[in-house]
């Protein structure tokens, strides 16, 4: 029997595709010659391997199955949080130095033209601005199924202008809530659609004025998306 | 692609038929189609987020795989779950990343060990309920090596670079039909004679594949643990 006898045999017997004879035939074969019995344990072993490894190298090469629509808000908000939208730095530290001066000389020369033309424009056409209003979704029953990507288009249209963030977690909310009020620099408005809750809970700020609210959702979404978006307006003059 | 040429003195190896080219259901070499839709690294590592939409649905179909192997038997409402926090922690990881052939290779770790870890938490957490009863149903054979393999499988003593290394290599290796002949034979059990008739290869070749391709899978993984 030649190497490549024994190990069709061996292979045969590991995967369970032996015959009787054939089984008995190893047998025979590895208590006649011990090296052939470390052959075939380390035949056991690769085979193991094998079965674990190929599975994983056919999943790396899938390209069947479709990303579910809900999971794209909450994966885009991951990216938002992780790489938030930076640039990736090049070129050496010592330019990176000196285009950094001159941004800044630039941005110095801008910023007081620019403040003497906002002073002007700002004394002829006063007129109260709207405050920045951040919306965040939490659902902490797990990954929701359809229903999020409504419910997300539905916050979008009620507060056209702002981002929607998706999060799983009480925690990764406060984490949001946390980077909001450092942002925030004490002006704007939050709101967090609860769905396991079922409210709508509003907070803000304007012109040194606090207010808070809480909405249950008793009718449907849209309509206490509707109370929610009415009571901002009432708070801050719009 | 040519399919791998098997040389040697051995006369079963004589016999080893080659393979004309390889293309995938696109028409387009293998592995070529995979880079044409790639998205672009750096823009993934910039936060762009078209490039990241683009990239999670290239993604999707790898995370979701790696996920089901472990997890359909068990667990199968968590796959879906599983997938999307692979691919939440692929994100965490982009910065470190020199290739976008590394994106895919990754993926599937991640997932695979997110995959593991739910799956011992699902039996630790029944085994401390005393709630076997769900379990008894799958106690066949079956069952029972999926059990040991959550607990005992030797990839679990991989990290998930190194993990994602391995499958990067294996890919490499693993030229058509040599991968094709270990799954039909590994996954799918079929016999020397069925893998044959299917790859339309002379069936004393068929041991020659697996021989080749098992002694592949062990180089890789002696060196990767080196």
């Amino acid at each position: 029997m030649n190497e490549q006898q024994f190990f069709d045999l061996a292979v045969k017997v590991i995967a369970g595709q032996a015959s009787d004879a054939e089984r008995r035939e190893l047998e025979a074969l590895l208590a006649g010659r011990p090296e052939l019995k470390t052959e075939f344990e380390r035949l056991r072993d690769d085979t193991r391997i094998v079965r674990e490894v190929l599975p994983l190298v056919s999943a790396t090469q899938a390209s069947a199955g479709n990303l579910p629509a809900y999971a794209r808000g909450r994966l885009q908000t991951k990216v938002r949080q992780t790489l938030g939208g930076q640039k990736a730095s090049t070129g050496s530290a010592g330019e990176r130095e000196r285009k950094m001066m001159w941004r800044w000389r630039w941005a110095l020369g801008l910023a007081s033209a620019t403040a003497v033309v906002a002073f002007l424009i700002l004394s002829i056409f006063s007129r109260p601005s709207a405050p920045a209003i951040q919306v965040a979704m939490l659902d902490t029953a797990g990954a929701t199924r359809g229903l999020d990507a409504n419910e997300a288009a539905l916050l979008r249209q009620t507060w056209e202008k702002a981002t929607v963030d998706s999060f799983s977690s009480v925690e990764d909310l406060r984490a949001w809530e946390a980077k909001l009020r450092a942002q925030r620099k004490n002006q704007g408005v939050k709101v967090v659609f609860d769905r396991a809750a079922g409210e709508v809970r509003v907070s803000g700020r304007w012109k040194g004025r606090s207010f808070e609210k809480v909405f249950l959702i008793e009718q449907d979404l849209a309509t206490t998306l509707r109370q929610a978006d009415a009571f901002i307006k009432e708070k801050t003059n719009r | 692609m040519i399919g791998a040429k098997l040389e040697g003195d051995d006369e079963n190896e004589n016999e080893v038929e080659r393979e004309g080219g390889y293309c995938d259901e696109h028409g387009a070499p293998r592995g070529a189609f995979q880079r044409m839709n790639a998205p672009n690294l750096q823009a993934l590592q910039r936060g762009d987020p078209e490039a990241w939409d683009e990239a999670f649905r290239w993604l999707w179909p790898v995370a979701f795989a790696a996920a089901q192997f472990r997890l359909q038997a068990f667990l199968p409402q968590d796959v879906e779950d599983v997938a999307i926090e692979a691919l939440e922690a692929l994100v965490e990881k982009v910065r470190e990343m020199r290739s976008v052939e590394e994106l895919k290779p990754l993926a599937a770790s991640i997932a695979h060990h997110k995959a593991v870890s739910r799956l011992r938490a699902a039996f630790s957490d029944k085994r401390g309920r005393r709630q076997t009863e769900s379990l008894d149903e799958h106690r066949d054979e079956a069952g029972d090596r999926a059990e040991d393999l959550a607990a005992h499988s030797p990839l679990d003593s991989l990290a998930q670079k190194e993990l994602a290394e391995l499958l990067q290599k294996a890919l490499s290796a693993l030229n058509p039909p040599l991968g094709d002949i270990l799954s039909d034979f590994y996954l799918h059990g079929l016999r020397y004679e069925e893998i044959a008739k299917k790859r339309g290869v002379a069936l004393n070749s068929v041991g020659v594949y697996l021989k080749r391709g098992l002694e592949a899978i062990r180089r890789i993984w002696v060196r990767n643990r080196e």
